[in-house]
């Protein structure tokens, strides 16, 4: 997709996002679900980042969240660091522990990676409830109660503000889509896109995978960990709970919907499942069942998810024909002599 | 310009380039020929560090043993593989450009880039997906992305392998144009005899990953030896 359709999606969607409060403002429940939507699309497009366009399988964004959000708590309640700069801090940190898991991964195949990166976010429980844990300040099985809100020029942000803690987020929000779109266009994204898809032919070409791969790790896990710093401010509180299986499932349920590696379909995949997950609610226990359901009918229908559905329809049908033209030519010019 | 002395690689048991040594010289088109599984494409691995490897390999002078394959094509190594690689994911342009960005000492020159897409004959396909080229423009892509990386020496592996008769000729002036009109050295491995005799001088035979011997065109379709392990049990010539 040209920058032009990535950046005309994006404020489509969180211009359209970012109206609703107008409407929606008075009801707390549709302020947490739009905040959420935000949250979400953000560490969505960071995985979509990471595995659809470098190719890496990494199954780690749930524990860099989850990073993200114990490195600011922490900063913020034992170290009395003002959230405003603690969140940065904590993306800092996410960072830096994102390359060192990008490490050994650089060495190893696609299914290897998924392995070490989820084996990592296995790990991360029970470090967080043990001694080490309660060492640098995680509080153990009790995780940490009032973590601080974001306090800047005057207001605070949390969850008893939720009208400005959504602004907030959108901000955050443009402004990490904004530099996921230059990435992605620049020469940065080209090398990821060639990387995945030829590795070999990459380097032979001068690209180096080892810049390339841990400069993804580093920037994915980097926004990652801020989003969750900002989430936890909003909540107040954390435990390990946020590790949960759903998160990932979900995470991953939206990245299949928009399409994997057709940024931005995963903001609006984020968008739909968000909405879905909310909606199904009154089901119960069939709820994951039907989200489910839902992946295996998406990934065998509509491989591109949603952004494969829109272009079917519209501004791509250029290019369809374009790819008509060439198969014809192809095929004559392989039935000549 | 490049000069590889005694090296060795072995896969476990099995020693895929075998104490080999040789001099390509600047400008020349080295030809390097053996039965499948001599060791041919492994050779060029080494070359551009894929493999670690005993022995040493020298490029204008300087030692490049052990150096990652990024930094070798940087210094003006470029190459092509047997097996068609490509960037599925991105358009003849982008991947051609991939070269002059990453591949190149100097800086990044887009109007160079330009030229090698209309020197490989892509102009048509430039906005195309680059999995929508046929085998012929696939290898023609992967010959223009070596180029813009501005190297001195280009080491194309089988560049025939799959083409018709016709193809041939086009792949054969393409690589003498690289050679007598850009001034670039070029190293090519081929199977079908006939064309490396046309193209290259002088020509390597390998087997088993030692060296057969070294010569002309004629030297080498003469030499007994040769035609014994290569040329005897395949029809190509
Ligand atoms: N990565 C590898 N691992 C193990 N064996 C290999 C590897 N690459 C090549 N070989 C073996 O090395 C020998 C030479 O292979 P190759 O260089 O591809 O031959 P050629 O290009 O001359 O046909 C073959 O026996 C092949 O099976
Ligand atoms: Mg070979």
């Amino acid at each position: 997709m040209n920058a032009k359709s990535m950046v005309t999606i994006l404020a489509v969607t969180y211009g359209f996002l970012g109206i609703l409060p107008l409407f929606l403002g008075d009801s707390s429940i549709y302020m947490r679900i739009l905040t959420m939507i935000l949250i979400w699309s953000v560490v969505a497009s960071c995985w979509d980042l990471i595995m659809g366009y470098a190719g890496i399988f990494s199954f780690g964004q749930v524990a860099f969240y989850v990073i993200g959000a114990y490195s600011s708590a922490i900063l913020s309640v034992s170290l009395n660091v003002t959230p405003i700069v603690s969140i940065f801090m904590a993306g800092t940190i996410t960072a830096i522990i994102g390359v060192i898991i990008g490490l050994p991964c650089l060495k190893l195949a696609g299914p290897y990676i998924a392995l070490v990166t989820f084996a990592f976010q296995l790990a991360l429980e029970p470090f967080l409830k043990g001694p080490l844990g309660k060492a640098i300040g995680s509080g153990g099985s009790r995780g940490i109660i009032s973590v601080p809100p974001i306090h800047i020029f005057g207001m605070d942000f949390s969850s008893s503000e939720l009208v400005p803690y959504f602004y907030l987020t959108l901000v955050l929000t443009l402004i990490c889509s904004a530099v996921i779109v230059v990435i992605l266009k620049s020469h940065w994204g080209t090398a990821f896109l060639a990387l995945k898809d030829s590795e070999d032919f990459a380097a032979s070409l001068g690209v180096s995978a080892f810049k390339y791969k841990l400069l993804v790790f580093a920037v994915t896990s980097f926004i990652t960990g801020l989003f969750g710093a900002l989430y936890v401010h909003y909540v107040g509180i954390l435990s390990t709970r946020m590790l949960s299986m759903e998160v990932f499932t979900v995470l991953l349920i939206m990245i299949v919907v928009g399409g994997i590696g057709q940024y931005p379909g995963v903001v609006l995949g984020a968008v739909v499942t968000v909405t879905m997950n909310e909606l199904l609610r009154p089901m119960g226990i069939y709820r994951l069942l039907i989200m489910g359901g839902m992946v295996v009918v998406i990934v065998l229908l509509l491989p591109d998810g949603v952004t494969g559905l829109i272009r079917k329809f519209s501004v791509f049908r250029m290019t369809k024909k374009r790819t008509e033209q060439l198969k014809h030519r192809n095929e004559t010019h392989e039935s000549s002599p | 310009m490049l000069k590889a002395i005694n090296i060795t690689k072995k896969f476990g048991a099995l020693a895929a380039v075998d104490d080999l040594s040789f001099e390509v010289e600047e400008g020349q088109v080295f030809g390097i020929a053996g039965p499948n599984g001599a060791g041919k494409s492994t050779l060029y691995n080494l070359i551009t560090g894929f493999y670690k490897y005993e022995g040493k390999i020298e490029f204008d002078g300087q030692n490049i043993t052990g150096l990652p394959t990024h930094k070798i094509a940087r210094l003006g190594i470029s190459r092509t593989f047997q097996i068609p690689q490509i960037f599925e994911s991105l358009t003849v342009e982008e991947s051609v450009n991939l070269g002059g960005r990453f591949g190149s000492s100097g800086k990044y020159d887009s109007g160079y880039c330009d030229e090698m897409i209309s020197f490989a004959s892509l102009e048509q396909e430039r906005s195309d997906k680059t999995d929508l080229l046929n085998l012929l423009g696939k290898k023609r892509l992967m010959i223009a992305a070596a180029m813009a990386t501005k190297p001195k020496i280009l080491m194309v592996d089988e560049p025939m392998a799959g083409l018709n008769a016709l193809e041939i000729k086009q792949m054969t002036n393409l690589i003498k144009k690289i050679n007598q009109d850009l001034n670039i050295t070029v190293i090519i491995i081929e199977h079908f005899m006939k064309v490396l005799t046309e193209l290259a001088n002088p020509i390597l035979v390998i087997e088993n990953g030692s060296e057969i011997c070294t010569g002309t065109p004629e030297e080498i379709t003469s030499n007994p030896e040769v035609i014994a392990c290569y040329l005897g049990d395949t029809h190509d010539a």
